[in-house]
Formats: structure tokens, C-alpha cells, sequence
């Protein structure tokens, strides 16, 4: 691509660039790419330098404050070998990636589902539109909060629904047992995070041309088929995106599940964010605060890596 | 090819690597402590920031206080820095400004339970050498501004947990837990109106370690080297019972906290009820001379749970000043303005927060807020939770998981106690 | 001649009319209109519910009876309560301007790096999309506590400029991952076209990719603002004097007291403050869907 450019210098006009050793079109090229990415890279080191910087530098040093006779020394890889023995961090990681996997996937398939029926003209759209992402304008500690009100056992909504349509489980405390705590705060985050899928999926929709799916059909596709050879591959980057983003918001989600069972009942519910709350709230521990933020960290780029290296296999094939 | 990367290229690389290292460096180096600058001498013209909840009527009578200490000290102007009325965010805040090793604020709030972790952090001063007048404050609560033999916080205002019970549906208070239990059965049994027996805070969260310990629990420090006893059993078992065994408290109280129980006692769906004084001013609120609450208005009495100690959780606030704080002295006369008698008194009738001051109970009191007369026996079994640095540590990772794991039947009492005595053991051990 | 185009002759040469619906076609198109008024349920009843506590009086939300029907007594009396607090209508401005902020300077950095990202030869790409992400996977609350000691000796606290800024942090890497692979499946030779009439790349990015792209440029102003609109973590740590509060701040602080949370004048506030956003949702939204036609690519 970049051998032959000079030829899109139409003859008679003068030669833009000067073909000096360093001042090729490439070189030109990549120049305006370093000035371009400039302004978001210096905005995100200046204010997340220091952050990272003191983060992983506590890690691997002893700070915590209510013993202030180590306060400071080099810890080595104490706090993170307190990860794996303090019985805590194990059991929430497990739960926390069970979560991620249950949420993303529930909001995923709904979110796309939204989208594709939002892609087609209807009347009415713009209102079923409006209504669909309305979710996203409440707080989401308001919403958890709602939510904890909604599945109260005598006066909530949803035992009151579940009794009148003659559905099992209308007398179940939810936040008292462990399964069905999780299905309440299922329900809370979908709610609130299904639109977020749905508004980028619908984006990624509208990259591609219609046209394709009348040759598809004359073609005789199904729709399924249109589906999986046209629409999913070219979906692919939206969907990308979409699909980190969610899954690293679910790996953090704490005000949720904070709000409706506080981590309950006993420990069922407790998330890495919790763990990382107490730490730092509760123990004044940065040195093990720390340590459980860059593990949620290193984990969280090790996923966004298989989301990316799978995905973009795909595409390829 | 290029073997030299183009020159701007790497003057931008160049750029952003230093962009991130000044700002590391600029904020690295501020951090360290500043050298222990001269305290400004009480007479001299200054602020001072005080840190607390701004907003409500807790801040309406904040900012009275700061006037009337104002007036008497023309030289001192008091800055009020709005923190949030959650305590849970307000502890977030103040660690922030703590941990920034900030001399901002000069006084702040602190919820009973900080001080002796605040101290042992080296974030609040010692104030032994200011002489505070200890024996004006409640016992219970001067113990948890103390650490180490000293005096770090004092006592600003007080509060208690205890049992409301309904004077119109329960004739006689009951003087047994066993009493206590009957009456609400029948009352459940007689009154189809009544939703419930007795409404606790059963969520997991700090509520409901005070009300295990209103409940009976014996968890003074003394006691913390061994939470598997009788008391403790016992008040997690009628906890326990109260949802499943006796039926007086609906299973939603494993999620109640105390506005849950506010709004059940307030309604007058509960002959009993477990919270804090606030709620004895708000069932007697009137508008325009009607009551706000008539299920409640005049029929609201307060006892405190009729266990075999009776005893009743004590909660409330404190004041501290700020290690690093250059005001030291200026910031003293504000916490002696605050704990005067009549700054107590005033604060009492304003905001509804009990004096911690003994000699506020007077007649001024009792006059503008009578109820405070029927406060009194709960006053008298005042207990504190265990003093010690590592009880915020204790409570959120041992305490709540285990009354929340009883109440929704996952564990037994007694299983619970002996599995989690041993962890309690070993984390009061790290701060011997 | 574009493949695109090949298929769009022939379509348009063998169009068959469909008016009459085949019988299986009618009962999934019931089948979709039921699907869709069951998300738009969902998706409203709790925010329909909001509305209803909004219109209680305290005393009535603290009997605590919660019901499906809307109120016996409704009243307007928390709508003005909230209003004429004092610092509502501020906190309210406050929150406009902050989101408004971080939405147009998140729109114009991303989408230069975006462009960078997807059309230019710069090396370490992959290190540097990995880069943000890294920024946006540490917790928020790992790392409130160092940016405030970095905001207080940049002088930044309680400023409502710094809180722009850090919202930055939290909308630049979606945005910018958006923005670069949407702009990765624009055809280049759309740029190049412009390119051979005499722009510069950046003006063909102005001209010619930016209006291509509305839909994720205008996904992205939807998500940043609703980003920096909700966000309590950092404006509660930053922000400490009431006239500098932002929407989320006031709402909490004049819902809660010590003990008590009132949440009809909660979600009375809620209810206010949704306004803007479902506002900018409707505007936005119609752009997101503004229907890219195959023509555009021609």
C-alpha cells in the first residue's frame, strides 16, 4: 500500500513530499499517527500513572498501616502469596468469573437480540428505542437499591408477579440462599447493562450494507445462514469491543452486589471488589489492597487477550 | 528501510514517557511527609476545617454550632467540609484526606468504632496534653476514644439501641426474652393488621453486629479472645429463632437494615422494634399540630432487650483532631465548644442526636424534647463494641458473614462461633 | 466496479414483490412484536416504579407498603422539595456541564486516535490498545485514593475541570477500542478519494470518515455522557462543597440521613435527572440509526 502512494499525486501538482530519507510518505504517515494518538495516550498516562505506579509498587511492599513498625520494607511477593492463603481471594475469584461468565452471556445474547430488532424499520421504533435505553439514565446504586426492593420476599414485585402468573418460587427469599441471591443480582445487572450491549451492537449493525442480505436471499440463504456467514463476521468488531468491556465491567461489579446482600448470606456473594473494599476500608492493608488490584488486573488483560486472539481467528477464517 | 525511527516519533514517545514520569515524580515526592510544621497559637487569626456531615438537619445544626463558637472566638473561622451523612463513605473520605497526608481537616467526625484504628494509623492526635475532662462523658463511650492509655477522640454525641415497643398493643413491657417472645405471638395472633412480631436489622453490614450485641452478645474485648460462649450463642440463636422457630420476624430481615425497621415501626405493623433514639423524635413528629405517624404517636415506649444482661449497643460519634493539623489548639476549643452543655443541649433538640455529656440531661432538655426522660434505662446498659484497631477488620470479615451465614440457616450458632473463634484469636494478636 | 455493486444491480434487476405474508412469516412477526413489548416492559416497569415512589409523601413511603398501583394520594410535594433545595438546581448544572465536557473532548481525542490507530503505520499498535486497557481494568476503587493525593498537589480537588479529566480515564479506552475498529471496516478507498482531490488526511477525516461513522461516534457521546452523568465513586472522593456537587452527589445527600433513606425524594430526583439523558438517548439515537444506505459506500 505504501510503495505505489506517490501516484496518488496527480501529475502536474506539486510533489507534497519531499523524498528525503525520513521524510517518506511512511514515515509522514506515521508521524500524523504519533501526533493523532498522542492526546489520548498523555491524558491517560498523567492521571493513571501515579495510580498504577503506587498500586504495584504497594504490592510489593509492606503498607499496611495499622502495623507501622514495616511500614515501607520490601514485601517481595508476601501479599501475594496472602492471596492464596488467606481463603478469601480464591473462593471470590471463582464466584466473580462464574458471575462474569453467566452475566456476559445472558446480556450478550439478549443485547444482540434487542439489536437486530431494533436494526429493522417498524412504526414505533423510536419509542421502543427510547424505552429500551432508558435503564442506562438510572444510577446504578439507585437501581440496586430498586432491585433489593423488587425482590423482597413479602411486599416485592417479583414474588407478587410469580404468585399472581401461579409460578413456582413465588415465596422464595431471595437474598437468603446462595443461587437465588445470584439470580436477583443477575437480574439487577442485566437490566441495567443490557442497553450498554445493545446500543453498541447496534452501531456495529449499522456498518453493514442491507444489500448484502437481498443478494443473500436471492441466493437462497435462511436467515439463520444469512445470520452466521454475514451478519456475525462483520458484526465481529463491534462485538469485540462490546464483549471486554462488559466482561471487565462484570469482573469489577461491587455497588450491586454490595448494595442488595452486602456479600451475603455468610460469604456466597462476596466479589474481588469486596475483597479490595475491605482491604483497604476495613484492614488499612494498601500492601494486600494493592496485590488483589493488580491480580484483578493481570487477570482481567489475560481475558481481554483470549476475547481478542479468538475473535480475531475467526475473523480471519 | 528506516533503521532510525522518524524524529518525531520519538520525540513523542519521549514526551509521553516524561509526561508520566513528572507525574509520578511531582506526586511521589509531595507525598512524603511534610516536616512537622509550628503549630499556630490559639489567638492567632486562622480557619480551621471541620469534616462532617453538612447536609439535613444534622447540618443545619453543625453550622449553629460553628456560629455560636464563632462568636466567642472572633479570630477563628471554622470551614465546614460536607462529608457524606453514609458513615460507611464518610470513612472513605476521611481515609483519603489521611492517607494524602493532608493537615486538612482540623477536626473531624468519627463513628465509635474509629478511633482506636485511627490512632494506632498515626492519622489523629494525641490529645493528653490538652487534659480533657473525662469523667463528664458517658464511661462506655470515652473508653472508645482511648488507645494505648491515652486519649485520642471524644465523646461528641451518643446513641443506643433498643426496643420499641408499642405501649397501644403491648400493656406491659415483657422482662424475659421468653415474655417477649409470647406477647409478639399473640399480638401476630390477635391483630391481623400486624405484620410482623419484632423487626431487627438482620442484612449483612455493621447493623447487625449491634443488634447481636443489644440481642446479648458478649463481645467486649475481654471476651473477644473467646466468641465461642453462652451468650454469644444465645443471641445468635434467638436471632435465629426469631425468623424460624418462633415466626416473629419475617425472613426479609436477613435484608433489613434500619430504615427497613423505621418504616415497619412508623406504619405500626410491629408491637417490637430494634433501633437507634432518632426514632423515638420521628414517632413523636407532628405537622401542623396532627401526629405524622398516629399508629405510633404517643404509644411508642423504649426499653432495652430483656435478655439476662440486659444490654444495649452503644453507637454514636466522636471528635478528633488531625495528627498533622497545624491548629491544634484552635481545633481543641472548637471540640470543648461542641461538647459544652449547652452546644449539646442545642444539637439534642435540633438534630435529635443524644448528648454524650452527662450534665446535658437537664431541665433545658427535657423541656423542648421531653422523650429524652423515657431514653434514660437504655442509657443506664450502655456497651461498647471491643476497642481494639482490628475490630472494623473483626466485624466485616468475621462477625457479619457469620450472623448473616446463622440467620439464613447455612450454619448452626454454635458450628458458626467455634469455626470463626480461632481467626478472631489470631487477628487481636497482630496488634498486641 | 465494487462487489457491492455487482450485488446491487443484480438485485435491483430480479426484485420480486412481496405483499401477501406467507402464514409462518405472520406468526413470527407476532412472535417478534411480542418479544419486543416484553424488553420494553422489563425495561421500564422498575423506572415505572420509580415514578410511582416518587409521588409518595414520606409519610406514606414509610409505611412501607409497596404495590403495584400508583399512590391513593399522589403528590408533586418531593418534585418541589428536591427542586428548591438548595443546591439541586446547581448540582444539576454541575452534572451538565462535567458530562457535556467529557463527552465532546472524549468524541474528538478518540476519534483522532482512532484514526491513528486503524489508518496509519504507526508501530506497537497492539502495545498501545493494550495500554488503555490496562488504565481501565485497574478497580476504581484502587485507584481513588492515589489520584486524590495526585489531585491535591496538582491542586485539582474539588474542582470540577479535574473531575472532566478523570472521567476522561474512564471513557477514552471504550471509546477509543469503538472507534478504532469501527474505523477499521471503513473502505479505504473512501478516504483515498478524498485524498486524490487534494485533502489532507485530516480533513478527509473530518470530511468523509467522521459522517460514515455517525452511528459509533454518537454511540460513543451516548456511553461517555451517561459514563460521566451516573458516576458517584469519584465525585464523592474529589468533590467536597455542595456548590461543586454533581447530580449523583446531591441525590444521595438529600435522600440520606444518619439512619434514614428517603426514597421518595430519591427517586424523585432520579426521575429529574433521567430527564437530560433520556433526552440526549432520543436525540442521540436517531443518528445512531440514521441508516447507513449501501449508497454511502459507493
Amino acid at each position: 500500500m505504501t510503495a505505489r502512494k506517490d501516484l496518488l499525486v496527480p501529475p502536474g501538482r506539486p510533489a507534497r513530499v519531499a523524498r528525503r530519507r525520513g521524510h517518506s510518505l511512511t514515515s509522514q504517515d506515521r508521524r500524523l499517527g504519533h501526533a493523532l494518538v498522542a492526546p489520548v495516550m498523555i491524558v491517560l498516562l498523567a492521571i493513571t500513572a501515579y495510580p498504577l505506579f503506587y498500586n504495584i509498587w504497594n504490592s510489593f511492599h509492606y503498607a499496611d498501616y495499622l502495623n507501622a513498625a514495616t511500614f515501607s520494607s520490601f514485601a517481595g511477593f508476601s501479599n501475594y502469596s496472602m492471596l492464596f492463603h488467606a481463603d478469601q481471594f480464591v473462593p471470590a475469584l471463582v464466584r466473580t468469573l462464574g458471575f462474569t461468565a453467566v452475566s456476559v452471556a445472558v446480556e450478550t445474547a439478549v443485547g444482540l437480540g434487542i439489536a437486530l430488532a431494533l436494526n429493522r424499520p417498524f412504526r414505533g421504533r423510536g419509542v421502543v428505542r427510547a424505552a429500551v435505553f432508558i435503564p442506562l439514565a438510572v444510577p446504578t446504586v439507585v437501581s440496586a437499591e430498586l432491585w433489593k426492593t423488587m425482590f423482597d420476599p413479602q411486599s416485592g414485585f417479583v414474588n407478587y408477579i410469580l404468585a399472581h402468573l401461579h409460578l413456582p418460587l413465588a415465596s422464595t427469599a431471595w437474598l437468603d440462599g446462595t443461587w437465588t441471591a445470584w439470580a436477583a443480582i443477575l437480574a439487577a445487572d442485566a437490566w441495567r447493562n443490557t442497553p450498554f450491549m445493545a446500543i453498541v451492537l447496534l452501531a456495529g449493525l449499522q456498518v453493514i450494507p442491507q444489500d448484502i442480505y437481498e443478494a443473500a436471499k436471492i441466493d437462497g440463504a435462511s436467515a439463520g445462514q444469512a445470520f452466521r456467514r454475514l451478519t456475525l463476521p462483520l458484526l465481529m468488531p463491534a462485538l469485540m469491543v462490546a464483549l471486554i468491556f462488559r466482561t471487565l465491567s462484570s469482573f469489577l461489579i461491587f455497588d450491586v452486589v454490595f448494595i442488595m446482600t452486602g456479600g451475603g448470606p455468610g460469604t456466597s456473594t462476596q466479589v474481588l471488589s469486596a475483597l479490595n473494599y475491605e482491604a483497604f476500608l476495613d484492614d488499612f492493608n494498601f500492601g494486600y489492597g494493592g496485590a488483589i488490584a493488580v491480580a484483578m488486573v493481570v487477570m482481567a488483560l489475560i481475558i481481554a487477550a483470549i476475547y481478542v486472539r479468538v475473535l480475531r481467528v475467526e475473523r480471519q477464517t | 528501510m528506516h533503521m532510525w525511527p522518524a524524529r518525531s516519533s520519538l520525540r513523542t514517545v519521549a514526551a509521553i514517557a516524561a509526561g508520566g514520569l513528572v507525574a509520578v515524580g511531582l506526586a511521589a515526592c509531595s507525598s512524603l511527609s511534610s516536616s512537622a510544621s509550628s503549630q499556630v497559637p490559639l489567638s492567632a487569626k486562622q480557619t480551621i476545617a471541620f469534616a462532617s456531615a453538612g447536609l439535613g438537619t444534622e447540618g443545619t445544626a453543625t453550622k449553629a454550632a460553628i456560629a455560636g463558637f464563632e462568636e466567642l472566638h472572633p479570630n477563628i473561622t471554622v470551614s465546614l467540609l460536607s462529608l457524606s451523612s453514609n458513615a460507611t463513605v464518610a470513612e472513605e473520605q476521611e481515609e483519603h484526606y489521611f492517607i494524602a497526608g493532608s493537615s486538612t481537616p482540623d477536626v473531624m467526625f468519627t463513628d465509635v468504632i474509629w478511633p482506636s484504628a485511627f490512632a494506632r494509623s498515626g492519622w489523629i492526635a494525641n490529645l493528653d496534653s490538652f487534659k480533657p475532662s473525662t469523667s463528664e462523658f458517658f464511661p462506655a463511650q470515652m473508653v472508645t476514644g482511648e488507645y494505648n492509655g491515652s486519649v485520642y477522640a471524644i465523646p461528641w454525641f451518643i446513641n443506643a439501641e433498643g426496643i420499641y415497643y408499642n405501649t397501644s398493643i403491648i400493656k406491659t413491657p415483657p422482662t424475659t426474652e421468653a415474655q417477649l417472645v409470647s406477647d409478639a405471638q399473640h399480638a401476630l395472633a390477635t391483630d391481623k393488621s400486624l405484620k410482623e412480631g419484632l423487626a431487627f436489622e438482620g442484612a449483612e453490614y455493621e447493623g447487625s453486629v449491634t443488634a447481636w450485641q443489644s440481642f446479648g452478645a458478649n463481645i467486649g474485648l475481654s471476651s473477644l479472645s473467646n466468641i465461642d460462649n453462652p451468650a454469644n450463642a444465645a443471641a445468635l440463636t434467638f436471632m435465629y429463632d426469631a425468623i424460624h422457630t418462633y415466626k416473629i420476624s419475617p425472613p426479609a430481615v436477613t435484608g433489613w437494615e434500619e430504615a427497613n425497621v423505621q418504616a415497619a415501626w412508623l406504619s405500626g405493623q410491629t408491637p417490637f422494634a430494634l433501633n437507634w433514639p432518632y426514632l423515638f423524635q420521628l414517632s413523636q413528629s407532628t405537622a401542623n399540630g396532627k401526629p405524622v405517624y398516629p399508629a405510633v404517636y404517643n404509644s411508642t415506649a423504649w426499653m432495652p432487650f430483656p435478655s439476662s444482661t440486659p444490654q444495649s449497643s452503644l453507637g454514636g460519634q466522636d471528635l478528633a483532631i488531625n495528627a498533622k493539623s497545624t491548629h491544634k489548639a484552635a481545633a481543641w476549643a472548637f471540640i470543648q465548644y461542641l461538647t459544652s452543655v449547652s452546644a449539646q443541649d442545642a444539637r439534642a433538640i435540633t438534630a435529635g442526636d443524644p448528648p454524650s455529656v452527662t450534665a446535658a440531661y437537664n431541665a433545658t432538655l427535657y423541656s423542648a424534647a421531653p422523650y429524652y426522660k423515657d431514653e434514660t434505662a437504655v442509657y443506664k446498659v450502655l456497651t461498647p463494641r471491643p476497642v481494639t484497631p482490628v475490630y472494623p477488620d473483626i466485624s466485616s470479615s468475621v462477625f457479619q458473614p457469620m450472623i448473616s451465614s446463622v440467620l439464613s440457616g447455612q450454619e448452626s450458632p454454635s458450628a458458626a462461633l467455634s469455626s470463626n473463634a480461632a481467626t478472631v484469636t489470631q487477628t487481636l494478636a497482630t496488634v498486641k | 466496479m465494487s462487489a457491492t455493486d455487482a450485488v446491487a444491480a443484480r438485485s435491483r434487476a430480479d426484485v420480486r414483490p412481496r405483499r401477501h405474508l406467507r402464514p409462518g412469516r405472520a406468526a413470527r412477526k407476532t412472535g417478534f412484536f411480542l418479544l419486543l413489548a416484553l424488553f420494553v416492559l422489563v425495561s421500564l416497569f422498575p423506572f415505572y416504579w420509580i415514578v410511582i415512589t416518587s409521588l409518595k409523601t414520606t409519610a406514606e413511603y414509610n409505611q412501607g407498603t409497596t404495590s403495584v398501583l400508583p399512590p391513593s394520594h399522589v403528590t408533586m410535594s418531593n418534585y418541589v422539595d428536591d427542586l428548591t433545595q438548595q443546591n439541586f438546581i446547581r448540582a444539576l448544572l454541575n452534572s451538565v456541564g462535567v458530562s457535556l465536557a467529557t463527552t465532546i473532548l472524549t468524541v474528538l481525542l478518540a476519534a483522532l486516535a482512532g484514526y491513528a490507530l486503524s489508518r496509519t503505520s504507526i508501530r506497537g499498535k497492539g502495545g498501545i490498545l493494550g495500554f488503555i486497557l490496562l488504565t481501565a481494568f485497574f478497580p476504581p476503587l484502587a485507584i481513588v485514593g492515589p489520584m486524590f493525593i495526585a489531585y491535591k498537589h496538582i491542586g485539582l480537588l474539588n474542582t470540577l475541570p479535574g473531575l472532566v479529566i478523570c472521567y476522561l480515564v474512564l471513557t477514552l479506552p471504550l471509546a477509543t477500542w469503538l472507534l478504532t475498529n469501527y474505523f477499521l471496516q471503513i473502505p479505504k478507498e473512501l478516504e483515498e478519494a478524498a485524498i486524490v482531490d487534494g485533502s489532507t488526511r485530516v480533513q478527509a477525516l473530518h470530511k468523509v470518515i467522521v459522517p460514515v461513522a455517525r452511528p459509533a461516534m454518537f454511540t460513543v457521546a451516548i456511553l461517555s455522557f451517561i459514563l460521566a452523568w451516573n458516576d458517584f465513586t469519584f465525585a464523592v472522593s474529589f468533590i467536597s462543597t455542595p456548590n461543586n456537587y454533581t447530580a449523583p452527589l446531591a441525590i444521595y445527600n438529600l435522600g440520606n440521613s444518619q439512619y434514614q433513606v428517603f426514597y421518595n425524594l430519591i427517586d424523585a430526583a432520579v426521575v429529574i435527572i433521567s430527564l437530560p439523558v433520556a433526552c440526549l438517548v432520543i436525540f442521540a439515537q436517531k443518528r445512531v440509526i440514521s441508516g447507513l444506505t449501501a449508497g454511502s459506500f459507493r
